[in-house]
């Protein structure tokens, strides 16, 4: 599956982005962790706070940090 | 179940403040230290509890508004109730500056005006909902009231000033490509369940009060040593209302302070306590939350200088308006 964080940068979306790695990690399968923070994408993706998370195109998550146990069963569906 | 303690907590603080100061310390009552290191013991819980109690009930009423709702109540409103709704819902919305632009950009994108947009993004940072909550808690509720009603006003005349100067030219070109560019998808809103609310509201104590504690130390140890050690004459001389001076400089010293909302409380506290004008410490308090640096290098991303500077200049001169009417009339 495809994970991707949205965020500029700040200490929220990097907090995110480890999150997704452990979720990746505790799954036990194979899955691509993305970081993007370009503005013009996040904005044509309807994303209006960070970070956001979106997992295989879908934006699932944004606004707040979400725990790697959250991600997790996101990735178990 | 966390309540009674609470309140426990609460009642016995002011006792244990004196008891440290004056026993534990073994300083004198009425001396500068003395005075300066109860007030330092006695704030440390007070503005501590309150905070947890505060964001407890802030983050819980957020789960309830987000940004997205925001957009959509305000897409296509013209001016005037436009910057009326955007300054009232800047108010609640959570906003943290990192996302200052990708909600700049959502709202243009939806066709919310360029007026509108900046009346919230005048009242996201300047109301801010954890500073009305400490406000409301520590000086009343007509202080809290003058602090939204300000706010609010100087988001709303902003907002419509800067609709009106036509500023959309000056936003960098790659917003004007970000802003014609076609949709990739919308997005489905989370419908978070009570207790879903609820551990929200408990993280969000948990983050804030884990992130704001240095900024209140510092604030409370600064309100301390002004409550301690500077002469009543002296900052009602400085910053009361009978010198045209006082609202210009706590707007100037104001702005590059970099402060947590919560961290400029007790640094209210004392300047009030000093005999500072109401509308001074006003205008000092709102150029501290909201206008910071950090925001304004963010949002140079989207504006150029031209439009950045505009946005500042109208800002600052919303606050010391307020400074100067509440220095006139009370």
């Amino acid at each position: 599956m495809l994970i991707e964080v949205f965020g500029p940068g700040c200490a929220k979306c990097q907090t995110m982005e480890k999150h997704a790695h452990q979720a990746v990690e505790q799954s036990g399968g194979i899955h691509q962790v993305v970081k993007v923070s370009d503005y013009a994408v996040m904005a044509a993706r309807g994303i209006m706070s960070t970070p956001a998370l979106a997992l295989d195109g879908q934006v699932k998550f944004q606004g707040r940090v979400v725990g790697s146990d959250e991600i997790l069963a996101l990735i178990k569906g | 179940m966390a309540l009674p303690i609470w309140i426990l907590l609460y009642a016995v603080s002011h006792p244990a403040s004196e008891w440290i100061a004056f026993h534990l310390f073994r300083l004198t009552p009425k001396t500068h230290l003395g005075e300066a290191v109860a007030f330092f013991f006695f704030d440390v819980p007070k503005v501590l509890l309150l905070l947890t109690l505060v964001v407890f009930i802030v983050t819980f009423l957020q789960t309830f508004v987000s940004p997205t709702k925001v957009r959509d109540a305000l897409s296509k409103r013209r001016a005037g109730l436009g910057n009326a709704l955007a300054s009232l819902f800047g108010i609640m919305t959570p906003f943290c500056s990192c996302s200052a632009v990708p909600l700049f950009i959502g709202f243009l994108r939806a066709g919310v005006p360029l007026g509108v947009t900046f009346s919230f993004l005048v009242a996201a940072p300047m109301i801010n909902e954890v500073a009305l909550g400490m406000l409301f808690a520590m000086f009343g509720w007509k202080i809290a009231l003058i602090y939204a009603g300000t706010g609010v006003a100087i988001a709303f005349i902003s907002g419509l000033l800067l609709g009106r100067l036509k500023m959309e030219r000056h936003l960098e070109d790659w917003v004007q490509d970000a802003l014609k560019a076609p949709s990739l998808g919308e997005i489905e809103e989370e419908r978070p369940t009570l207790s879903n609310r609820l551990s929200l509201a408990l993280q969000g104590v948990k983050d804030i009060v884990g992130k704001v504690w240095p900024y209140i130390l510092a604030g409370i140890s600064v309100g301390a040593l002004i409550h301690g050690f500077v002469p009543e004459a002296f900052m009602a001389g400085l910053l009361g209302k009978e010198h045209w001076y006082s609202v210009p400089l706590a707007v100037l010293v104001g702005i590059p302070l970099y402060s947590n909302a919560a961290g400029v409380m007790p640094i209210v506290e004392a300047l009030l306590g000093k005999g500072a004008a109401l509308g001074s410490t006003l205008a000092f308090m709102m150029a501290v939350i909201g206008l910071s640096l950090p925001e304004t290098i963010i949002l140079r991303r989207v504006m150029r200088p031209r439009l950045i500077a505009t946005f500042v200049g109208v800002v600052a001169l919303g606050i010391l308006l307020v400074g100067y009417l509440f220095n006139a009339i009370l």
